[in-house]
């Protein structure tokens, strides 16, 4: 598969405004804005420098007008899970339609999904990440569409390999462990495996803990060539290979199987592209909005077979930390995940991926980490994948 | 039994996105009768409606109902969830994609009734019944036989 992008293109600015429960009296928008400030700020360029804008909310326009960006060349608005915008990004430097992109996501709790959020009447009407309010329309309970699709291919799950929750459990503790050392995470207290069983069921068989954490806040991202970044501040984190995967049909219902999904498209293309593969990476990154998609991609990336993550986990648990530790020395989502940092739909495992391959990443830092496999976005209509390194 | 018009259509089901390509889908419901999708060209089943046979790209796709039988392929119990007329959540929700009879991957979901809580599971044989909601009709699943749910 061609690949010739390859460490051509790289992540030199981040900015996050870390990420809360509830961020009081602030926009979305606001929240987007504070982070591309960071971004371009770290990144060691002024608003002149950007000339690209690959955005996910609020959109491109908003952005440019609110920065007072001068000229842009390049702009877009995609969907999450956020890798869509870092390929974007990508290729819009690799082709020259931009010198140096900004792209940021912002996520703001919806009534829908957060108790605290629904009775805040700034919020009134808003859709999912913030969204502004659509067409009143008929929404039936017995449905698997959305995100419900999730507990529905877990229930599957357990039926088809036999398996029980034990191993969502661990992906669930993993998070929260390693949350503690993120002071950008929304929930940092520690969990055990008793706490994970007794949370309430919500879509059964999943429950509370199985679902990320709703969240404000945003991350912003710069990227450029990797020739420019060498003259920046930052160690440059250099993009390997980046794709994105779909198959058809992929409605939540009608896809064909566990075995047959977006991710295993994913998983054929990165693995083509890339120099980089597993057990010979530092860091991974396996997507954990629900966490049968992160038993899911072990799988599927081949750590272990079909239906023995739980034993797999199992296997590599660091009991001293209580956490996942894969052959004891890689962890995964060192930042807490969207299980315990704040569900950003990828944007905080990219963050993290770059500032643990810069060396920055403080107490959470992966010794000598220098290549990070990220496996972003779940069954249907959003799997992704991204190989990181540092030079 | 005389046709349902367009306007007719419209005004029964006002906060559903209704279009060309499925307002033969839910002039069934209004019916009482499930129609899915089936190309004339290759005889593929397909749902939801789409303008062409995901399999040979004929646009001489139809809604044709389907014989209703089936079974549970994913279940989900569902302790909260969106508002619905006669959905209080005081029991957990069933829902239920369940696989039909005409084609291996062909699925439709929505909830089982007349099913003690214990018999429904993966792999339970069902067949399709309606109940109202929103003064129209809504297609939902029952156990194919009595006592269908255990054993097997």
């Amino acid at each position: 598969m061609r690949n010739p992008i390859k460490d051509k293109v790289a992540i030199v600015g981040v900015g996050s405004t870390g990420f809360r429960r509830n961020i009081e009296g602030r926009s979305r928008d606001s929240l987007a804005v504070e982070a591309s400030i960071k971004a371009i700020r770290d990144a060691g360029l002024r608003r002149e420098d950007i000339d690209g804008i690959s955005a996910s909310s609020p959109g491109p326009g908003y952005m440019a007008s609110a920065l007072g960006l001068p000229s842009v060349t390049h702009y877009t608005a995609g969907h999450v899970p956020f890798t869509t915008a870092v390929i974007d990004a990508m290729n819009a430097v690799f082709a020259g339609s931009a010198e140096c992109v900004l792209l940021y996501h912002s996520v703001y709790r919806a009534p829908a999904i957060s108790a605290s959020a629904a009775r805040d009447p700034f919020r009134r009407g808003l859709g999912f990440g913030g969204s502004i309010p659509q067409v009143p329309s008929r929404i039936d309970p017995e449905s698997v569409a959305g995100a419900v699709g999730y507990a529905a291919w877990a229930s599957r799950y357990l039926h088809e390999y036999n398996a029980s929750r034990e191993g969502f459990a661990r992906v669930a503790v993993s998070d929260r462990s390693n949350a503690a050392d993120n002071p950008l995470a929304a929930v940092r207290d520690p969990m055990t495996m008793d706490d994970y069983y007794a949370a309430r069921m919500v879509r059964e068989p999943l429950s509370l803990f199985d679902m990320d954490v709703p969240v404000d806040g945003a991350d912003a991202f710069v990227i450029t060539t990797a020739e420019r970044a060498r003259d920046l501040p930052h160690k440059p984190v250099l993009i390997h290979a980046a794709t994105t995967g779909l198959v058809g049909p992929n409605e939540e219902d009608q896809i064909p199987g566990l075995e047959q999904h977006g991710q295993h498209v994913v998983v054929e293309a990165l693995r083509a592209k890339s120099d980089i593969w597993i057990p010979d990476v530092d860091l991974y990154f396996p997507y954990d909005g629900f966490t049968i998609i992160t038993a899911s991609w072990i799988e599927n990336t081949g750590w272990c077979g079909p239906g023995e993550a739980s034993d797999f986990l199992k296997q590599n648990w660091d009991e001293q930390r209580n956490r996942i530790l894969i052959n004891g020395k890689i962890p995964l989502n060192p930042h807490g995940g969207a299980l315990s940092e704040g569900g950003t739909q990828g944007s905080g495992h990219i963050r993290e991926a770059v500032v643990q391959l810069r060396g920055d990443a403080g107490p959470r830092q992966v010794a000598g980490a220098k290549t990070a496999l990220l496996t972003l976005g779940g069954f249907f209509f959003n799997a992704q994948g991204l190989v990181l390194r540092s030079e | 039994m005389s046709a349902i018009t367009d306007a007719d259509l419209l005004g029964r089901f006002p906060d559903t996105w209704i279009n060309h390509d499925n307002k033969e889908f839910y002039r069934g419901w209004l019916r009482q009768r499930l129609l899915l999708n089936h190309c004339g060209d290759c005889g593929y089943w397909q749902h939801p409606p789409r303008p062409v046979c995901r399999a040979c790209w004929s646009d001489n796709v139809h809604a044709t109902e389907v014989s209703g039988h089936g079974t549970v392929h994913l279940l989900i119990r569902l302790h909260q969830g969106p508002p619905a007329p006669g959905v209080d959540y005081s029991e957990p929700l069933p829902v239920a994609t369940v696989e039909l009879a005409e084609q291996e991957g062909l699925r439709y979901t929505s909830t089982v009734i007349n099913c003690p809580p214990g018999q429904l599971r993966i792999g339970l044989p069902v067949r399709l019944t309606w109940t109202e909601r929103y003064g129209a009709p809504y297609p939902v699943f029952e156990p194919l036989a009595e006592g269908a749910g255990a054993g097997a």
